[in-house]
């Protein structure tokens, strides 16, 4: 069973006791995500709740075969699973995932997957050594934020205080490092601990897990699932290892992406498009502060997205919690220097909080609006002390961080959610104004509105969660940015759609039509077909086998001949390193079959959780408003047909959805995915046909099976 | 005879001191010697005086990313597995310090003296003549004493602890690589240096010098790096 070590843990905070349970039975399941809703299946015992600080939720953190293996931009992500906290109307059973280290060490210390279970009756903290378990008293640790605590229980383990100390020995003493069957061997590597901070410890639905300095798991609340647990932290060391099936393989196909898809360092094409083949750059809006920095990366990535520097501050934070501010410091920022210095000082604070800055992304115009509006203030409708007249300054920031991580002031009533505030404040038509652009599922919208980018909203309604997936979503960024600023345009429109199309398989191969997003196309059967595509590769590929977001899939990609990307090839392709490390035959084809097998179990879930399709709408204000100003520029560009079916990039800005075609959209999904049109609801015909036949009967006792459709 | 060394080994072979250096090395003769190093052995006050390495590897931890990549295809190359403790390059980490302070790689100098070949009791750890004369440690010949590891005169200790099979290891330049499908060793290629994304790890026939301690420690950075919006300097 190479590409796994082969032990889940199980944590029961209620006992304070740890089990071991064999992987084996859940290798179908691939890993990460896959793996994490199979294994919330069999020990979540109450599917029907839907608030993830109920003590019946279990959490899970899963890693995946290739997790601890030097795969490109696939070693070092880490799924973690479990109900939701502070979403709307319901907290679904939904996903979050981070990088860095921590499913590396945890493999190499002996697990594929943790499985948190229960509530401890006061703060704990784990502490893993090479399936050495303790539960730790977390008193002095709870109230500290995600940084210090992750230094203090470096020191409560014992590892070196700095590199030049040397290695570790991770025995207790020196008869066990004598005796080979319990020498636990030695490590230069730091312990990697996931630690919540104030956030998460209130039970905040903005509670994140955080790893290191930068590597967050924000959406979906699970730091207040962690708070509710009182679970402070999980550390992490292992000197083990990691087998796989065919190294040779793996290290060739390696060499291959470098080589063949990667713009060669030493003549680099620095506008190259592509998703694998870039070189490290941070993902800042703004320049880096310094040029006295390195590139900072998860394990085994490629292209390192995040940056440490010599200045004390912004260390391996990159993309949105670099700008969540952003708009605000412009207006009292008095150089570019002190505006990117106030941004990234504002990263470090959401990182030591734990709290997901994502809510800002359109929550902070919100709040802003409100207070201009003079609903919120000093004595207002809603009431609050916060200093808005220094809105902008780092200071301001810190006290907002402060107020809403411990549910103090407007913090109160945004713990349980934004959306929940809002009918609380009575401010609900701001989802019809569009005010509150939060999109789906009390989840804020992420930059690509749903009104132009249909994957990302159609996904992400039809799911869990803002999908936060950027398969597609590379293809507005490289036609947008080229626009912007007089690029040059690397493919045309017709070359791009029909590379794309060449991978699509086996739903849309070869049928460039479904990456047209005009309006005439915008609720076909072939964008159905497309958002199904999207939906199973990324619970495989990117949510259980762990491929980075930033980096896979890879379509198109100018550094080669051909311009075809990494992705689905037969050097390279992401099924080449899942059979190098597992060993098996898996095609690519196969891969997207495995993530509608997760899909569908997720589906499940939902249902007995209480969704309906009555229940999947975007907020009012995407039917009801138009999409007139983008986040990051003031055009949406996109390939489109026209009549004639000729192929250009269009803007998409301008538009609302419809809802009755939305609807039709919908029963045109569920007809494809063989779920009850009804309902949405899937159908024991379906979940036999996955070999999904014990969660069929489940269903059918809770009475939420779907009907099968007439033949 | 005892040997005046502190002994780790946990070793059947080895479960109480047994050698010492030069019974080994008289034990063995001119003859054995030659075979054994494959090389002319002169002793000189206790010294072994051995061929310089004709590969070293150099890095710039200024410029790495931290991603670790070199780690595992370092274990992969050599034992097929993908582990940070079998890896004979050695990258650490701290997220909490700032650059450059927050990486330090550490990788075998292929000493000019070699303390770690100097102790060796049984030979195992050797200049390779077919190789450059770089140290490689035989694991057929090793008895997982540690008194290479114990002899090392860096922080962190250059060689490695192999738990499962009780042995030290060290870096080979890659001569030993079976899961590499490129000839390994001076003149071949490095797994480390094949696989850095960044260009962080490089080799160089030209010995460092040997009195500075960091002086494998170079810059690699270029014009392209200076692009990326990064110190050259």
């Amino acid at each position: 069973m190479t590409g796994y070590v082969g032990k889940i843990l199980r944590l029961d905070l209620t006992e304070r006791r740890a089990i071991e349970i064999d992987t084996e039975p859940y290798r179908s399941w691939g890993g990460g995500h896959g793996l994490g809703a199979a294994l919330f299946w069999d020990f979540c015992q109450d599917k029907t709740i839907t608030d993830g600080r109920n003590p019946a939720n279990v959490c899970i953190i899963a890693t995946s075969p290739l997790n601890g293996t030097p795969v490109p931009s696939g070693g070092g992500r880490c799924e973690v699973l479990g109900v939701g906290v502070g979403m709307h109307p319901v907290s679904w059973f939904t996903r979050s995932g981070f990088g860095g280290r921590f499913s590396t060490m945890l493999k190499q210390a002996g697990y594929d997957a943790i499985v948190i279970e229960g509530r401890a009756s006061t703060p704990v903290w784990i502490d893993i050594r090479n399936r050495k378990i303790q539960i730790r008293d977390a008193g002095e640790l709870w109230g500290q934020d995600t940084w210090a605590t992750q230094l203090a229980i470096r020191d409560l383990v014992g590892a070196p205080a700095d590199l030049e100390s040397g290695w570790w020995d991770l025995n207790e003493s020196a008869a066990e490092a004598l005796d080979p069957a319990r020498d636990q061997g030695r490590t230069t590597q730091k312990p990697a601990i996931l630690s919540i901070g104030p956030a998460g410890e209130n039970q905040t639905a903005a509670g994140c897990l955080l790893h290191d300095a930068g590597n967050g798991a924000g959406q979906g609340g699970f730091g207040a699932v962690w708070g509710s647990k009182n679970l402070k932290a999980i550390s992490v060391v292992g000197t083990g290892a990691v087998a796989v099936a065919d190294a040779a393989a793996l290290l060739h196909a390696r060499n291959v992406t470098q080589k063949k898809y990667v713009t060669p360092i030493s003549q680099p094409d620095f506008a190259a498009w592509s998703k694998i083949g870039v070189l490290p750059r941070p993902l800042f809006m703004n320049p880096p502060p310094t040029d006295q920095r390195r590139p900072q990366a998860c394990q085994g990535c490629i292209a390192g997205c995040r940056s440490r520097f010599a200045i004390g501050y912004g260390n391996e934070s990159t993309c949105q919690e670099t700008n969540w501010y952003l708009p605000a410091v412009r207006r009292v920022a008095k150089s570019l220097d002190e505006l990117v210095e106030i941004n990234l000082k504002a990263a470090d604070l959401v990182q030591k909080y734990g709290y997901n800055s994502f809510l800002f992304q359109t929550g902070l115009h919100w709040l802003e609006h409100l207070h201009e509006e003079g609903l919120l203030g000093p004595g207002k409708a809603i009431n609050s002390n916060l200093p808005w007249e220094e809105y902008g300054t780092l200071e301001f920031a810190e006290k907002l961080i402060h107020a809403l991580s411990h549910r103090e002031d407007i913090g109160a009533d945004l713990a349980d959610g934004w959306v929940q505030a809002a009918y609380k404040w009575g401010r609900q038509d701001d989802l019809r104004t569009g005010h509150l652009q939060f999109s789906y599922w009390g989840m804020p919208e992420h930059g690509y509105d749903p009104r132009a980018e249909l994957e990302w909203g159609y996904g992400s309604i039809l799911g869990d969660r803002d999908c936060n997936e950027h398969c597609f979503n590379i293809i507005f960024t490289n036609i947008t940015a080229a626009f912007a600023f007089a690029k040059p345009m690397r493919l045309q429109a017709d070359e791009l759609v029909g590379i794309i199309a060449e991978k699509l398989s086996p739903y849309a191969k070869n049928r460039p039509e479904v990456l047209d997003f005009g309006d005439a196309n915008m609720y076909s059967e072939a964008v159905a077909q497309l958002v199904r595509w999207h939906r199973h590769y990324t619970r495989f590929y990117k949510q259980s086998a762990l491929f980075c977001d930033l980096r896979w899939p890879d379509f198109y990609n100018t550094n080669t001949p051909d311009q075809r990307g990494a992705t689905a090839s037969d050097d390279a392709g992401e099924h080449v390193f899942w059979n190098a490390v597992t060993g098996e035959a898996l095609s690519f084809e196969d891969g997207i079959e495995r993530g509608r097998r997760i899909w569908n179990l997720d589906n499940a879930i939902w249902t007995l959780q209480g969704r309906h399709r009555d229940m999947v709408h975007f907020s009012p204000y995407v039917y009801e408003t138009r999409f007139e100003k983008g986040e990051l520029f003031p055009f949406y560009m996109w390939p489109v047909r026209n009549e004639q079916g000729e192929w250009s990039y269009g803007d998409l800005m301008g538009r609302s959805l419809d809802k009755d075609k939305f609807e039709q959209f919908k029963t045109t999904f569920y007809l494809l995915e063989g779920w009850d049109t009804a309902s949405g609801w899937p159908t024991r015909a379906l979940l036999e046909s996955l070999d999904l036949a014990k969660v069929a009967d489940t269903l059918e006792v809770a009475g939420r099976l779907g009907q099968e459709r007439a033949s | 005879m005892a040997c005046d060394r502190k002994c780790e080994s946990s070793s059947p072979e080895c479960s109480s001191p047994l050698y010492s250096r030069r019974e080994v090395l008289s034990g063995l003769g001119v003859l054995g010697m030659a075979a054994a190093f494959g090389a002319p052995i002169l002793l000189a006050d206790d010294r072994l005086v051995i061929p310089n390495s004709e590969g070293f590897l150099v890095v710039d931890r200024k410029k790495c990313q931290g991603c670790g990549t070199c780690m595992m295809a370092c274990s992969l190359a050599h034992a097929g597995v993908s582990s940070y403790s079998l890896s004979r390059i050695q990258v650490l980490q701290d997220s909490f310090t700032d650059w450059p302070d927050d990486v330090l790689i550490a990788t075998c100098r292929q000493c000019q003296d070699a303390p770690c070949v100097q102790v060796c009791p049984t030979g195992a750890n050797s200049p390779d003549r077919e190789n450059g004369f770089v140290r490689r440690i035989d694991p057929e010949l090793c008895i997982g004493c540690k008194l290479c590891i114990t002899s090392c005169p860096y922080t962190p200790v250059r060689l490695q602890w192999d738990k499962e099979h009780r042995k030290s290891q060290k870096c080979d330049l890659c001569v030993d690589t079976p899961y590499l499908d490129e000839k390994g060793g001076p003149g071949g290629v490095q797994a480390c240096v094949r696989a850095c994304p960044v260009g962080a790890i490089a080799f160089t026939r030209t010995m460092p010098d040997q009195s500075r301690k960091d002086s494998y420690d170079v810059n690699l950075r270029d014009a392209v790096w200076k692009q990326l919006g990064m110190t050259t300097d």
